[in-house]
């Protein structure tokens, strides 16, 4: 009886995640194997275009270097913020995901305001006669990456602050009255239980980061090309529907082995299982 | 060698006080027991000690040495929490060989796991070394919390309640096994309690806390025999001290306001009537319940009694405690 009306009032829920997203991704990916050429005749194309290969690669960087920055920045600030007296917390939570409440848009074209040819660094630079012409930073990978990092560092510390606050204090303490100097009690402590929020706030950076369009868009532009952004231009200005549809496949295929293989990592480190 | 000295020592948390004004010297190699009802202050005094709190004024010594600016690490103190704080990602083999492997101390491996496996036998949990920290009882995790404390040997050990998640035999064992580790090492050990057999057997010291302040330190059959107050009168002995009018007796010195009677000070035979309300046989005592003009009396008689509710028997005051109006004895 329970279980019926459990079923009964996510049918809604689950009907629409049906409709709306299980049945056209199927039938996307399901195309990209009948092009008339052989199963896989559209993959061999992809993997054959030297331009898209090094675009999937770029794009794996990118989200790689993004995940890992933001690991580490999103940690500190996160290990800061749970040891705050409770007063200062939430105080300095919201200062920390303020930067969410505007849009991606918004936020990466801020960058461009920063890093422009005509930017507040460039400006400064040549001001100050530092260096003569403006540096190219925009269009760059690097301006990618710093603009994404941004982006993702507050879910980051969203997602640790959580993790670290569930540590308790005393076990903490214990360490400390035991013997160990910080950094054994980081190492041995801090560190092991905070693992599985690492892993959660990595795979949540990096399937972000590596499926992101506007911020490559605004800060990379045609000549930082990446996976979201080669999609967007086969399927709107191309018109090429068979070779978007394999992006998109590969794109899913990147993300579903990134998760399953970091569940796995998480499976494997979690302190908590026995 | 490890005296510990508290001088002048307070600690408030906003308007709560923690402790106040506590002055405490523990000899070197002394077994004190910190006896007070919750909120006295009691884990305060181990954690300002272990260096978990900064006092707000005083003055903290282990060994001789201020140790106000040491970080707990470097205080060569053991503590055990109240509430065990074992590290969940560990085994207890790990949880246990934590503090030897702590970089200050380094310890060689084969050394580090025969310490463990001697603490774990001394504590029962050997046969439990591979379980999960998580995936023990309350009185496991206990043991295995004794027992982070155990491997370091340092100068001074802090226990808070060690004992009291543990069914009555593991409990009288283990009291035995500390006390006598502690006799070993020759350590000083504070150690929290509530338990009056712990106090009066393991103590070689107590301490009673009244909201935060220290009202008596002494031997704990100083402490029961002269207690300074109603207060600390009322901390040690089972069944508890009989606090009645002083009028109830002839004899009160002037002043007196209450008369304090242990159990065992109660003559039986002479003196006042009493009726018997209830008679509990403990195997190795009788207690009488008895009512004295409307006030509650427990006193202690032959094992093999005769008597019954309803009876009537005299009571006579043998060794009886004075207090003020306000708690404090008359001597
Ligand atoms: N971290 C803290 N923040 C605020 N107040 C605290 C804190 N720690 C202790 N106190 C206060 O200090 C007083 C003494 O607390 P303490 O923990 O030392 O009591 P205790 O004697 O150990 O009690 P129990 O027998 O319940 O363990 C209490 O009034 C408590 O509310
Ligand atoms: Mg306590």
């Amino acid at each position: 009886m329970k279980r019926l009306a459990g079923w009964t009032m996510s049918a809604p829920a689950t009907l629409l995640v049906a409709l709306c997203l299980i049945v056209p991704v199927t039938a996307t990916i399901a195309a990209t194997f009948v092009t008339g050429q052989g199963p896989f005749a559209a993959y061999a194309a992809f993997f054959g275009s030297g331009f898209r290969r090094a675009v999937l690669i770029r794009t794996l960087e990118i989200a790689g270097a993004t995940t890992i920055l933001s690991l580490l920045i999103g940690f500190l600030t996160a290990y800061v913020v749970s040891r705050a007296p409770p007063r200062w917390r939430s105080i300095l939570i919201i200062m920390a995901v303020f930067p969410l409440l505007t849009g991606v848009v918004v936020r990466s074209f801020a960058w461009l305001i920063i890093l422009g040819r005509n930017g507040i660094v460039n400006n400064t630079l040549v001001g100050l006669g530092i260096t003569a012409e403006p540096l190219p930073m925009i269009y760059t990978q690097g301006s990618v990456i710093v603009a994404m990092v941004y982006l993702f560092v507050p879910l980051m510390v969203l997602t640790l602050v959580g993790v670290l606050e569930n540590i308790p204090d005393d076990v903490i303490q214990a360490a400390q009255s035991l013997g160990a100097g910080p950094f054994a009690t980081f190492r041995e402590v801090i560190f092991p239980l905070a693992v599985p929020g690492l892993i959660v706030g990595a795979v949540l950076v990096f399937t972000g980061s590596f499926t992101s369009y506007a911020t490559p868009q605004l800060l990379g532009g045609e000549r930082q090309m990446v996976m979201g952004t080669l999609l967007h231009q086969r399927a709107m200005v191309a018109f090429d529907w068979p070779g978007a549809a394999t992006i998109s496949a590969i794109m899913v295929a990147v993300t579903l082995a990134v998760v399953l293989g970091m569940t796995r990592v998480a499976k494997r480190l979690n302190p908590m299982a026995t | 060698m490890a005296e510990v000295r508290l001088t002048g020592v307070t600690k408030r948390f906003g308007r709560d006080v923690g402790i106040e004004d506590v002055t405490l010297t523990v000899p070197d190699g002394a077994f004190v027991v910190l006896l007070g009802p919750t909120g006295a202050g009691k884990t305060t005094t181990l954690r300002l000690i272990s260096g978990l709190e900064t006092p707000d004024a005083g003055e903290i010594a282990i060994g001789g040495h201020v140790v106000n600016d040491l970080t707990p690490a470097q205080r060569d103190v053991a503590m055990v929490f109240q509430q065990y704080s074992l590290y969940p990602h560990m085994t207890v083999r790990d949880n246990l060989a934590f503090p030897l492997r702590s970089p200050i101390l380094k310890t060689p491996k084969d050394a580090i796991a025969a310490r463990v496996r001697e603490v774990a036998e001394v504590l029962h949990i050997a046969h439990k070394l591979d379980n999960k920290a998580t995936a023990l009882s309350g009185g496991e995790m206990q043991r295995v919390s004794i027992g982070r404390a155990l491997v370091r040997q340092p100068q001074l050990f802090l226990m808070d309640e060690p004992l009291s998640s543990l069914d009555a035999k593991l409990r009288s064992d283990l009291r035995i096994e500390l006390k006598r580790i502690q006799a070993d090492l020759g350590a000083t050990l504070l150690y929290v309690t509530h338990d009056q057999i712990e106090a009066m057997t393991m103590a070689t010291h107590v301490g009673v806390l009244d909201r935060g302040r220290l009202v008596q330190f002494g031997p704990p059959k100083e402490i029961y025999e002269n207690p300074a107050s109603l207060y600390v009168a009322g901390r040690l002995g089972l069944p508890r001290i009989n606090a009645l009018p002083a009028g109830l007796f002839p004899g009160a010195p002037a002043g007196a306001k209450t008369i304090g009677l242990r159990p065992e000070h109660i003559a039986q035979g002479e003196g006042q009537p009493a009726r018997v309300v209830r008679v509990e046989h403990l195997g190795d005592q009788t207690r009488l319940h008895l009512t004295l003009d409307g006030h509650d009396v427990i006193t202690l008689t032959d094992v093999h009694t005769d008597l019954g509710p309803g009876d009537t028997v005299a009571v006579a005051p043998r060794n009886p405690l004075y207090f003020d109006a306000r708690g404090a004895r008359i001597t």
